[in-house]
């Protein structure tokens, strides 16, 4: 596993569009290095990872998502990941995130917070198949300590509402 | 008609052949016997709450829509333009004053019946409108909001078919404080290169759950926590041996009715510590619409997974209602419905949903690996050098059950699939009518 992994930015200074983009960069490495843990250790105690299952879907509270995973819930899912008889990962996935397009839609200094938005896809391969996701996903990013922190990833996939084959490893 | 052999032969005590799977004849024989005959979900009326309202979707792949028409009534209708056969509705759900085809902008009212033909005078001498209403599903029937339907203009009565499990549908109804359920959270869907019949076995299976869901259970053998209000789920396997499933799993039991239908008794939980908000709120609301003694009894879990063959399950665990639509013999898609429990709070509905999400979305930690299981299982079975796929656990064990007017097994057995493939003889042995 590579180990020169780029840090989250530290923050202090205003967001940069380029901080963002290095942090969004070392949320997707992380992902296509199956390191789970450390991407769920990216979130908020109160954050939350949200891929809706409808377009221009207004909330997770009274409709279905893909994902919508408190900490709480994103613990069980990560520890399933790391289960060595989870069928679905027999073989697991390999995955290239990759992100562009970004744009600082917010920025709280007050708060210490900001929303940032990108285009994204995700290319998948497992057991002789490969797929593709993509769409704009929305980070709104906490400061905490000194680095930023996720309190919401919104990822809105362009077919979120199609039928998919099982999905195991997030977006 | 594709050629097949009489499909009885297929079925034997205790086992099925491969066919039953992996045979293109066969599925189109499927499409034609079984699902062109027998009683099917097709959807709920909340997902047409209103006059105008419309849902669509297929049953035996064919294109239908379900509407709600001025008057209140709800049709099922081929979702197909009488004039050159375009699809008419193309979204899932939307509301239209009349339903307008596309093509040549022919339109028909809610209830199905021709409003208009654009440039009538060019109608061939002898056209009659009345003629070219659009197509119904011959026999429609509905209880507490659930839609049936069947595509052959004869045959058994719904209440032969469904009645047995209208029990199974009050148990999902009564736990919502107004008696009515509404499908308005929208849907999972997922699908997968398998065989439909692989997911109705699936969902009366238990013998598989401490396998096929080993990653979704601790090291002391307990599952996540599936119902709002619980800390824990189920424990299935020995915390010491994660290949000895807990007794307390083992112990619980199947039941059929005939027709294919059956369900699976509850999962073992501690009811007495069940506490949360939400919970509290919504058994406070419960019992006030219902009295405590009834909120009792709705609330002692009774089921886990119901199937109403060959299209439909219910869950009592964390609840929900799951279609399963056929599309190839090697392929299927399955649409998984929250329901909202009418005057339930918010908070309720919202716990139902969140924990739906992480059990039967296409991106969940339980059906998933279950959706592995039906892959591999329609891989495996293109070998060609065992003919036979076993169902014989527990065979001749079943016993009946006078109180449930059933036949009770182990739920570790196989009797509900032996069963399933009873009704399946039943309806591949008729040519639809």
């Amino acid at each position: 596993m590579n180990t020169m992994v780029q840090k989250p930015m530290s923050a202090g200074a205003s967001p940069t569009r380029e901080s963002m983009e290095l942090f969004l960069i070392h949320e997707a490495k992380l992902l296509d290095e199956r390191r789970f843990r450390a991407w769920m250790e990216l979130f908020a105690e109160d954050g939350a990872y949200w891929v809706p299952a409808s377009a221009y879907q207004e909330s997770p509270f009274n409709h279905t998502s893909l994902f919508y995973d408190d900490r709480s819930l994103m613990k069980t899912r990560v520890d399933r990941l790391e289960h060595p008889r989870i069928h679905i990962q027999t073989p697991p996935s390999r995955t290239a995130h990759i992100v562009s397009n970004t744009l600082i839609e917010e920025a709280d200094e007050a708060k210490g917070e900001v929303l940032v938005s990108s285009s994204m896809m995700m290319v998948e391969y497992r057991d002789e198949n490969q797929r593709l996701f993509a769409g704009r996903q929305y980070h709104r990013l906490r400061r905490v300590d000194g680095h930023y922190k996720i309190v919401l990833k919104r990822v809105n996939l362009i077919n979120c509402d199609s039928v998919f084959d099982a999905m195991a490893v997030p977006i | 008609m594709p050629h097949v052999e009489d499909p009885s032969t297929l079925i034997q005590p205790g086992r099925v052949h491969r066919r039953v799977y992996t045979d293109p004849d066969i599925f189109e024989m499927e499409m034609e016997r079984l699902f062109g005959r027998a009683w099917l979900f097709v959807g709920h009326t909340s997902q047409v709450p209103n006059p105008g309202d419309y849902f669509s979707t297929e049953l035996a792949r064919q294109p239908v829509v379900m509407t709600r028409d001025r008057d209140g009534k709800v049709h099922v209708l081929f979702n197909r333009c009488t004039h050159r056969g375009a699809k008419l509705v193309n979204d899932r759900c939307g509301h239209a004053t009349r339903l307008n085809c596309l093509y040549h902008g022919w339109s028909f009212e809610s209830d199905g019946t021709l409003a208009a033909v654009p440039i009538p005078d060019a109608c061939a001498s002898g056209f009659r409108k009345e003629d070219f209403n659009l197509a119904r599903v011959p026999r429609v029937q509905e209880y507490r909001g659930f839609v049936f339907a069947s595509l052959a203009k004869q045959g058994p009565s719904f209440e032969d078919q469904i009645g047995p499990m209208k029990g199974n549908i009050d148990d999902l109804v009564d736990r919502a404080p107004d008696g009515a359920l509404a499908f308005d959270m929208g849907q999972h869907r997922y699908g997968y290169n398998g065989n439909w019949k692989l997911q109705i076995e699936n969902v009366l299976d238990s013998y598989h759950v401490p396998f096929g869901h080993a990653s979704t259970v601790n090291k002391d053998g307990v599952q996540f926590a599936r119902r709002e209000g619980d800390k824990d789920g189920a424990k299935v396997v020995e915390a010491k041996n994660e290949n000895k499933t807990t007794t307390s799993w083992r112990d619980r039991k199947s039941y059929v009715t005939g027709n294919g239908h059956g369900w699976t008794s509850n999962t073992i939980l501690d009811e007495g510590k069940r506490s949360s908000p939400a919970f509290d709120e919504y058994k406070k609301a419960l019992v006030e619409k219902v009295g405590a003694e009834r909120a009792e009894q709705i609330l002692t879990p009774r089921l886990h997974n119901s199937l109403i063959y060959p299209n439909v399950s219910i869950m009592g665990l964390n609840i929900h209602v799951r279609v399963i639509k056929p599309v190839a013999v090697d392929r299927t898609e399955v649409t998984v419905y929250p329901v909202r429990l009418l005057g339930a709070p918010d908070a309720m509905n919202f716990g139902n949903l969140r924990l739906l999400n992480v059990t039967h979305s296409a991106a969940s930690f339980v059906q998933t690996d279950d959706v592995e299981s039906f892959v591999r299982s329609q891989k495996g079975l293109r070998s060609l050098a065992t003919d036979w796929v076993d169902i014989s656990r527990e065979l001749g064990a079943e016993e009946p059950d006078r109180t449930q007017n059933a036949l009770r097994g182990s739920a570790v057995g196989e009797m509900a699939m032996r069963a399933q493939y009873k009704a399946w003889v039943g309806y591949m042995s008729e040519v639809a009518q």
